[in-house]
């Protein structure tokens, strides 16, 4: 059975007059563990696509079943318990918060639970080590590299333990070597964590660490790419 | 209390605005406890309550002290009269009879009634003994010590009147915090009034219901007399005689609504800054999980923050100089100590949180009002 299971899904939207319809009557499964790239020009539809998997926005038409629970009839706030819970989210430009250390910055989506300090530091102190800045955690966001910037965004991503990691163009603004690792770093949390990733790019060398590549243009799907 | 720690992080980002926001909301909590210093005051020297038991008798007409001139041996006359438990003649001399900051009382009273009759007084410095033992000792009110800078041991002079300071005295009355007592046979002649003259009579009576019955009845024994008199309940002659200071700081009241309004707007603007400054940031938090209700939590903290840490540097400020100034407002010879107090301090906090809480409330809607994907675009 698949983790993500989107059926006959369409987003439309009013702007003035004119209804604009960026995902139409789309359908796709995503299988747990597996890690999608979504590549496409602007306006195809995949920032769009990305926000419903992520629970952020709602489908007008359609099912969305993500690991069984149908969030597409989801209220603004159940979908907010339930991005607490069940989503990480990973940005181009990281958004730490820029006043935070590492650590308070990974800390923030578990402030929202009824952990202990105790629990919490154990939570944070696993998640940077998984992206090896322990030795980063008390320091800035000011004070730290794009690359490692951005691995703190995925170590607050994860803190949490969720099953789904969306992530919009994580490497977009990297250069190449720390885009590589951002990379490698991903695939190893669906290899080992057995994380589901739905990522979308517009690099070909980012797409190729996925399993699969889907094209979209103009709200449809048009194109599936296998990687071996 | 995770939420606090947040918000208070947020108030550091811009420092200077916040900085500008809490010296605003100071300055405007500062107004606000000065004006409720003043009523607070004021209340306190004119409102009667049922442990008030004391008269004031004065010559007819009078305006000053300096016009009310009572022979001495009424005493003994109003001490007969039912209901009167205890008579204390005074002299009074002051350096300004109009409205005055700076206004010096003189009190002569026989000093070895002072300690019975007027239990409230408490010796700050000095002794009571040391106040019996010479006859030109004073005691002198907190107050006027502070502002005219005397300790026990130092002499003073004013009005012509030169004393020694035998202690210093505090009172739960304000009228208390501005005045000399001395001995009443040295006022007398050191003013060059005269033995056998006083410009008042405090009486005291067995009950709060007899005053009006007492006050009739000394009135009327001495109503064809030489010397006639009018008996008031104290405060009753302070409400009548201060009307004038009254109607002013019954004025500044508006004063003081205007400050509140000017902190609710300061706070409200500073508070909507943050949140416009900062809507991709609240996009990210609600992308995490964070609920609107967490959101406006967040908001309200830091208005609450700005109000409160403002409130307090303001209310504290006001409390404090009204303290060290020990200003003083005379009028026909009574004087009201504006003084400090617990119930002042308490208000300013409380309205200064309640300020904040207000001011958030429609930046915090504002904040979680517009949907995410819009604010994960702006």
């Amino acid at each position: 059975m698949s983790f993500i299971s989107i059926r006959s899904v369409t987003k439309s939207f009013n702007k003035g007059k004119t209804t604009i319809t960026p995902l139409e009557d789309l359908s796709l499964d995503v299988a747990k563990g597996e890690f999608l790239a979504l590549m496409g020009p602007s306006g195809s539809g995949k920032t769009t696509l990305l926000n419903l998997v992520a629970g952020i926005d709602s489908p007008t038409h359609g099912e969305l079943n993500i690991d069984s629970r149908n969030i597409a009839g989801l209220s603004r706030a159940e979908l907010t318990r339930w991005r607490a819970k069940h989503v990480g989210y990973i940005f181009q430009l990281y958004h730490l918060v820029p006043i935070l250390s590492a650590y308070e910055n990974v800390e923030l989506p578990l402030l929202l639970g009824k952990l202990s300090k105790a629990d919490r530091k154990s939570k944070i102190m696993a998640a940077l080590d998984l992206v090896g800045l322990t030795d980063r955690a008390h320091h800035r966001p000011s004070e730290l590299s794009g690359g490692q910037e951005q691995r703190v965004a995925i170590a607050r991503a994860i803190v949490h333990d969720p099953g789904l990691l969306v992530a919009d163009e994580p490497t977009g603004d990297l250069d190449r070597e720390s885009a590589d690792s951002i990379l490698a770093l991903l695939s190893q949390l669906t290899r080992e964590h057995n994380k589901t990733i739905v990522m979308v790019t517009h690099d070909p060398k980012a797409a190729a660490s996925a399993h699969r590549t889907l094209h979209l243009e103009k709200g449809q799907l048009i194109e599936q790419n296998l990687q071996s | 209390m995770k939420l606090f720690s947040l918000a208070l992080k947020n108030l550091t980002r811009h420092r200077l605005r916040s900085l500008l926001t809490v010296m605003g909301v100071a300055a405007g909590m500062f107004l606000y406890s000065s004006v409720q210093t003043m009523q607070e005051s004021l209340s306190g020297a004119t409102e009667m309550n049922a442990d008030d038991t004391t008269l004031v008798v004065y010559r007819e007409n009078r305006f000053c002290p300096a016009t009310s001139r009572l022979p001495e041996h009424y005493l003994e006359t109003i001490k007969r009269i039912p209901g009167v438990s205890e008579v204390l003649p005074i002299q009074i001399v002051v350096n300004n009879c109009g409205a005055s900051l700076d206004v010096i009382a003189f009190r002569g009273v026989p000093p070895e009634s002072l300690k019975q009759y007027n239990s409230d007084i408490k010796i700050e410095s000095g002794s009571y003994e040391q106040f019996m033992k010479r006859s030109d000792a004073a005691l002198i009110g907190k107050h006027l010590a502070q502002k005219r800078g005397l300790s026990t041991g130092d002499k003073f002079e004013a009005v012509g009147v030169n004393v020694y300071v035998a202690g210093i005295i505090s009172s739960d009355a304000p009228q208390d915090e501005n005045v000399a007592y001395v001995h009443l046979p040295f006022l007398q002649q050191a003013s060059k009034i005269g033995l056998g003259i006083v410009t008042q009579f405090n009486v005291k009576v067995d009950s709060v219901n007899q005053l009006d019955s007492v006050a009739g009845k000394i009135d009327e024994t001495f109503a064809s007399d030489q010397q006639p008199t009018t008996t008031r309940p104290e405060k009753a002659f302070f409400a009548e005689t201060a009307k004038q200071m009254i109607e002013l700081i019954g004025f500044t009241r508006w004063l003081g609504l205007g400050a509140v309004l000017a902190v609710l707007g300061l706070v409200a603007n500073a508070v909507l800054l943050i949140v416009r400054g900062r809507v991709k940031e609240t996009a990210i938090l609600q992308t995490l999980g964070y609920s609107r209700l967490a959101i406006a939590n967040i908001v309200m903290l830091e208005g609450v923050l700005l109000g409160i840490i403002g409130g307090a540097v303001g209310v504290l400020g006001a409390l404090g100089f009204f303290h060290f100034k020990a200003f003083t407002i005379g009028n026909e010879g009574l004087t009201l100590a504006l003084s400090p107090s617990p119930t002042v301090l308490l208000s300013g906090i409380s309205v200064s949180l309640a300020l904040g809480l207000l001011a958030s409330l429609y930046p915090a809607w504002k904040a979680t009002s517009r949907p995410l994907v819009q604010s994960l675009c702006h």
